[in-house]
């Protein structure tokens, strides 16, 4: 017997992977698209200090301003989506496992209905509602947790569905059982789906997150409270722009871990 | 046939989808013997697939028994069970985010080898199923073409070397000239494996190549017909079989006899012999003993007739194929090396052919 219909344009592995690259920078090389979104960052902090510097500020605005009191926040901030995004991760994912086994179909879309119904709350009601529970961080984290459940169970639950009913036979027939299918087969063919949901996730949880500062968990929102306040239009548009500067970094920074997951996974 | 020469035993087997009255497949009886392809066959929805499932319980038996190598199979673990029985489906199932070695490891992964094992067992695999190991092991499925894929489903079957086979249409989706080839060379490892294979096809053309035996079922679950592939052709068992088998059974017949167990008429390659005149054709051959055209034909023009030639190793389909595609009545014989064997002529086709039998 001979080796025959070889394809000649079929990429081999080594090509492949340095295409696809070994790690975070390993993508950013691999795909320069991914370089606007830090660009467009860097020149709107740029045109930000530069505005501000320009500006005469008042004794209120300068210690608003102040790195240590800016950077106090933005690690609240930061630590609020983290919590609130794992505890998604935590929940979200393992019970879209379950709802998409054999045995839990018929519930299914119940509780995608269930999870729908929380996203649609406004986040604002569901914080203030909590904040009568209790004031802090622990409130706003659930709050955040709420909002942000869906898109991540749901794409767990399509994720698992979309896998090629096939290659499930054909692990089930070379005698993999149910569980060994799970975890070789479905779910690692399930997790581009499922990252793009937690992607989702976060990205709502570090906009949302400036809310938590009506329940005292403090963060961004805090400036934006405080602008709005004092009537200061500098620091409510310095507040701003650091908002949407995290917003996006943390998007981009999701969206290049998502390729480099994607990449290993296959 | 005692009950050990049989590989794979179904008795009395019934499948009865819940919500449905009417089984799937209904009280099945059938012996598979050891070391034969067995091809299933019949129309969509006649219970072939769910048959061959339940050999390795994917669909578990309503009733009876299905006996796998003398033991009683019917209760015992099913994924315990099918690590023991190799399963080759459409397009080979293959992982998409395993390496080729991978996806032929991972039987024997499960059953606990160590990883040289693997490895070595994936390369003597690839090898077989004519891979080059070097190149292909550390490849993803995605880049292999569709026959690839379905020899790495091969591969991955075999590799604990299970002595049973199941294989779901696997050459269904792919085109037919490399369907062909992969017919070819499957029946090229069985001859070295040896296994006892149970193969749910849709293509009688590929049951007839394929089978030592054929089973056809009927709508409804119903065995209509088991026997070899001749006797299903020449000999339908009822109405429905006959009208399955449809018209052309003589030509499709043509496939299965083999030029190499055929008493050819003899073939000269010497100049000399020209002067004999006894009806002996000969024919002109180049440097290395390769017949090129025909010196002499005793019963019409041999510059005018083109020398056509089939491998000993076809079967008369074949032979057919090149008379009528060259316009030639007769066709020169030859050997791996292409040096001359004898001669067929088209009137032996219709005169009925000779056999003889050999190694017999």
């Amino acid at each position: 017997m001979t080796a025959v219909d070889l394809q000649p344009g079929v990429p081999t592995p080594s090509e492949e992977r340095k295409e696809s690259g070994g790690g975070f920078l390993g993508v950013i090389r691999a795909n320069y698209d991914l370089l606007v979104a830090p660009a467009i960052v860097v020149v709107g902090l740029i045109v930000m200090v530069a505005y501000v510097g320009s500006q005469t500020l008042d004794t209120i605005e300068e210690r608003a301003l102040e790195p240590a009191n800016v950077f106090g926040q933005l690690g609240q901030h930061l630590l609020l989506t983290a919590y609130s995004t794992v505890l998604v991760l935590i929940i979200a994912v393992p019970l879209g496992i379950v709802l998409s086994r054999p045995g839990a179909r018929r519930i299914q879309g119940g509780v995608l209905a269930l999870g729908g119904f929380a996203q649609a709350l406004p986040p604002f009601g569901v914080l203030l509602l909590l904040g009568f529970w209790e004031f802090g961080v622990r409130s706003a984290v659930i709050g955040l947790t709420l909002a942000a459940l869906l898109p991540v169970l749901r794409n767990t639950v399509v994720g698992l569905q979309q896998v090629d009913q096939s290659l499930i036979e054909a692990a089930r027939g070379m005698g993999m059982s149910a569980r060994q299918t799970l975890f070789s087969v479905e779910i690692p063919l399930a997790v581009p789906v499922i990252v793009a949901g937690l992607r989702v996730a976060l990205v709502l949880n570090v906009g949302t997150a400036t809310l938590a500062t009506y329940i005292g968990a403090g963060g961004l929102g805090e400036l934006v409270q405080q602008a709005l306040r004092l009537n200061r239009i500098n620091l409510l548009f310095v507040s701003g722009a650091i908002i949407a500067a995290v917003a996006l970094l943390v998007d981009w920074l999701a969206g290049v871990a998502e390729r480099a997951i994607v990449a290993r996974s296959g | 046939m005692s009950e050990t020469e049989n590989m794979i035993v179904l008795e009395a087997v019934e499948k009865v989808y819940p919500g449905s009255t009417s089984p799937a497949v209904e009280r099945l009886d059938m012996a598979i013997p050891r070391g034969e392809i067995v091809m299933l066959i019949g129309p969509s929805g006649c219970g072939k697939t769910t048959t061959l499932k339940m050999m390795n319980r994917l669909i578990e038996p309503t009733g009876g028994r299905i006996i796998l190598d003398g033991d009683d199979v019917t209760d015992v673990n099913g994924d315990q069970l099918r690590r023991k029985i190799g399963y080759v489906i459409q397009q080979g199932g293959l992982f998409p985010h395993y390496s080729i070695a991978d996806n032929i490891g991972v039987v024997p992964k499960m059953l606990g080898w160590d990883k040289n094992r693997i490895k070595e067992r994936a390369d003597e695999l690839l090898h077989l199923v004519g891979l080059e190991p070097s190149t292909y092991r550390d490849r993803y499925p995605r880049q292999l073409s569709g026959g690839q894929q379905q020899r790495v489903g091969v591969a991955r079957a075999l590799a604990a070397d299970p002595p049973v086979m199941l294989m779901d249409e696997p050459f269904g989706a792919i085109d037919p000239i490399t369907r062909d080839r992969l017919q070819d060379e499957f029946l090229e490892i069985q001859r070295t494996v040896g296994k006892t294979i149970c193969f749910v096809t849709h293509d009688l053309q590929e049951a007839v190549k394929l089978g030592d035996r054929i089973a056809v079922f009927g709508t409804g679950g119903r065995l209509a017909q088991y026997d070899d592939p001749d006797t299903v052709l020449t000999h339908p068992a009822d109405d429905f079989v006959s009208d399955f088998v449809g018209g052309g059974a003589a030509v499709r017949r043509l496939s299965l006899l083999e030029l190499s167990r055929l008493e050819l008429h003899p073939i000269e390659t010497d100049a000399a012999a020209v002067g004999n005149r006894n009806g002996t054709p000969v024919a002109e051959v180049d440097g290395s003993g390769r017949p090129v055209s025909w010196r002499h034909l005793p019963d019409r023009d041999a510059a005018t007739t083109t020398l056509v030639t089939v491998p000993l190793s076809g079967t008369v389909y074949d032979a057919v194929d090149v008379m009528l595609d060259g316009s030639a009545s007769l066709v020169a014989v030859v050997d791996d090396e292409g040096l001359p064997q004898g001669v067929l002529h088209w009137n032996d086709l219709v005169a009925g052919l000779k056999t003889r039998e050999r190694g017999a």
